[in-house]
């Protein structure tokens, strides 16, 4: 993705957002400006990053920004194809798998399928790394999050 | 001023109590250990560590938040020097120069520098405080809603446009932010906003679940599958790390110039910790009779930048102890944390909880104190855990910010959450966005939007109460001069380009 579609990406998104929220925003009531309502300063917020984001459509350049140096730092150990399919998938998944698993298994079932699912997402990782990482954070979980500082969460619930 | 001094005393005695010096220890040495693995900074760790602070009384907690911050900044100055490797940004800069010490096999007095200059700069910083703080709290009683809301606005402007990337951008991330901060319900008015018929966001969004969301799981949605290592070249021992006393002749002055220009950074709101790391360094360069030298193992060029990034950190706590305006998203979120525990940070900290600002100030010391007495045996083990890979860190660490984030109201929705901002935070990054103005509208947000309804109800809705008050006027003033910069900036930037594209 070069720069151009970057900027036109994200000024699309600015405008889609703010507009999406001014016009929530004016349901809210919007009142004068002696007496706000609740949507006024959402609507102010929201036409002003849908402002921004026309700014940033018509400003919208090849050329890289002046504040480039500290960018390219942050990402200079980066290698690699930006897209990771897997990666994303398996992060979220733990992500999200911890959510599920918390509420109908527990602690226990949480913490193991969370880090053995995002494991996965390392392409380094062999499934028995992922089994081991995740049993070993489970163990660490259990001692630390619940005997240590007694989570709230139940180690086993259904 | 001798009030101050007495003040000083007092807060020692606080800071030194066991209790409270405990969590200091207890976050300086987290921060440090986060500060040299990559990836988690220390936005990440504290937001990971907050749900501690909810259980613990505000002053270890404050002292805890603040030591995982500077504690954080060693750490990070370890893993640039030793392995090339900047855990976060800011020390980008100390790595061009500390990296090619450590290959000529002076790695250890780079390290022994970074630490003096960090002392030096938080005395200083210290004593900045104890002088600016009084002052600045008087100046803060006089304020009503209207400056209030002027200050803030500076703020936010200050931090969306100083910091990394394009300053339009950042101008864009800050109102996302406040619009983010707008979720919830509305408490003069008691409507829903934004919920889309959610009922755990009728309370808004968590701020820990924001937090790791758009700094963890978005750095890992980033990170993963394209982290490089790079060998270790690190044999550090004890005595490699007292510099000689030429080598502290050299660095003396960068450090002193390092510490202004970070003490100055630091006192004004919005400036972030990369912008100063580069100018200090930048500026460092220019004064050198050898410039070109810099880049290949120049002790200055790590002098400078250490010295101003420590020096910033404990003067960032100024404008967030005494103002109640958080001067970037670590502030901010420090901020958030302790107005959870019932703590209005503003002009009232200082009569109301002297306990907290003064143990505070004295923590620093103290704080940097620990961290010399423990990075000298510990630098042995920062190395070798600078060596987990991280197909073994994201994961765990996934699985503490899950916990923690779930702790904060035992409630697992805030962990969508954070797998919701990770998503967004994402998106945004690979669109080049910074992240950090975003915590910023987000903890300001909430005290903005009273503010300026305030205001508008004082003067029945005259705007222009924001030009004839003094103090609002100013900050306007310079809000304006702010964004005019910026514009002009961008429009020389752009002739530039164009013209060397025309030339070619």
């Amino acid at each position: 993705m070069n720069k151009l579609t970057k900027d036109r990406l994200g000024g699309a998104l600015l405008v889609a957002t703010g507009a999406g929220a001014a016009v929530a925003g004016v349901g809210y009531g919007m009142g004068s400006l002696r007496e706000m309502g609740s949507g006024f300063y959402p609507v102010a917020l929201g036409v002003l990053l849908a402002l921004i984001g026309a700014v940033l459509l018509a400003t919208a350049s090849r050329n890289p920004d002046a504040h480039l140096a500290a960018a390219a730092a942050e990402t200079a150990h980066l290698a690699g194809p930006a897209v990771q399919w897997r990666g994303w998938l398996c992060i979220l998944g733990g992500a999200l798998s911890f959510v599920v698993l918390g509420q109908h298994g527990g602690l226990v079932p949480a913490s193991f399928v969370s880090v053995f699912v995002a494991a996965l997402g390392d392409r380094g990782n062999s499934l028995r790394d992922a089994m081991l990482l995740a049993a070993l954070m489970t163990l660490l979980g259990v001692v630390v999050f619940h005997y240590g500082l007694h989570l709230l969460l139940p180690l086993f619930q259904w | 001023m001798h009030d101050s001094l007495m003040q000083l005393m007092y807060g020692f005695g606080i800071a030194l109590q066991p209790a409270n010096l405990m969590w200091c220890v207890f976050g300086v040495l987290v921060g440090n250990l986060i500060g040299v693995l990559p990836g988690m900074g220390p936005l990440s760790t504290i937001s990971m560590l907050l749900p501690i602070t909810y259980v613990i009384a505000p002053v270890p907690a404050i002292l805890m938040l603040a030591g995982i911050f500077y504690g954080s900044q060693y750490g990070g100055a370890i893993g640039a020097i030793l392995l090339n490797l900047p855990s976060h940004p800011p020390h980008a800069v100390t790595c061009l120069d500390g990296y090619p010490l450590t290959l000529q096999g002076k790695g250890g007095t780079a390290l022994g520098i970074t630490m003096m200059a960090s002392f030096f700069a938080a005395s200083v910083g210290i004593v900045v405080m104890i002088f600016l703080s009084p002052l600045l709290v008087q100046a803060a009683n006089s304020f009503g809603p209207a400056d209030t809301c002027a200050i803030m606005l500076l703020g936010l402007l200050a931090g969306a446009t100083m910091a990394r990337g394009s300053p339009l951008k950042g101008v864009a991330m800050t109102i996302f932010g406040l619009l983010c901060g707008a979720v919830g319900t509305d408490e003069m008015t008691s409507t829903a906003r934004y919920t889309l018929g959610v009922t755990e966001l009728r309370d808004g969004i968590e701020l820990g679940g924001l937090t790791m969301g758009l700094f963890g799981v978005a750095d890992f949605l980033v990170s993963v599958n394209r982290t490089t290592v790079s060998p270790s070249h690190a044999k550090v021992r004890m005595r490699d790390m007292r510099p000689s006393g030429a080598e502290m002749k050299r660095a003396f002055w960068p450090m002193l110039r390092g510490t202004g220009i970070g003490t100055l950074f630091g006192a004004l709101p919005g400036t972030g910790p990369t912008i100063t790391t580069f100018i200090a360094y930048a500026l460092e360069r220019r004064w050198s009779r050898t410039p070109e030298q810099f880049g290949k193992g120049m002790l200055e060029g790590v002098a400078a930048p250490e010295a101003a990034s420590h020096s910033k950190t404990q003067v960032d706590f100024i404008p967030t102890m005494s103002l109640g305006i958080p001067g970037d998203a670590v502030m901010a979120l420090i901020l958030g944390a302790l107005i959870i525990k019932g703590i209005q940070p503003g002009p009232q900290l200082i009569e109301d909880h002297p306990d907290i600002f003064w143990g505070l100030i004295a923590s620093f010391w103290i704080g940097n104190v620990l961290l010399v007495i423990l990075n000298v045996p510990l630098i042995g083990i920062w190395v070798r855990l600078l060596q987990v890979p991280y197909r073994f860190l994201f994961p765990s660490a996934l699985f503490f910010i899950a916990v923690g984030v779930y702790s904060t109201r035992n409630n697992l929705f805030d962990v969508a959450i954070v797998a919701a901002f990770g998503v967004i935070g994402a998106i945004l990054l690979a669109l080049e966005f910074p992240l950090s103005p975003i915590v910023l509208g987000f903890v300001l947000g909430p005290m903005l939007e009273p503010n300026f309804r305030r205001a508008m109800l004082l003067s029945r809705g005259d705007l222009s109460v924001f030009v004839t008050r003094p103090v609002a006027a100013g900050f306007v003033a310079a809000s304006a001069l702010l964004a005019m910069a910026q514009v002009v900036a961008w429009w020389r930037g752009r002739r530039r380009v164009a013209a060397s594209a025309a030339s070619r």
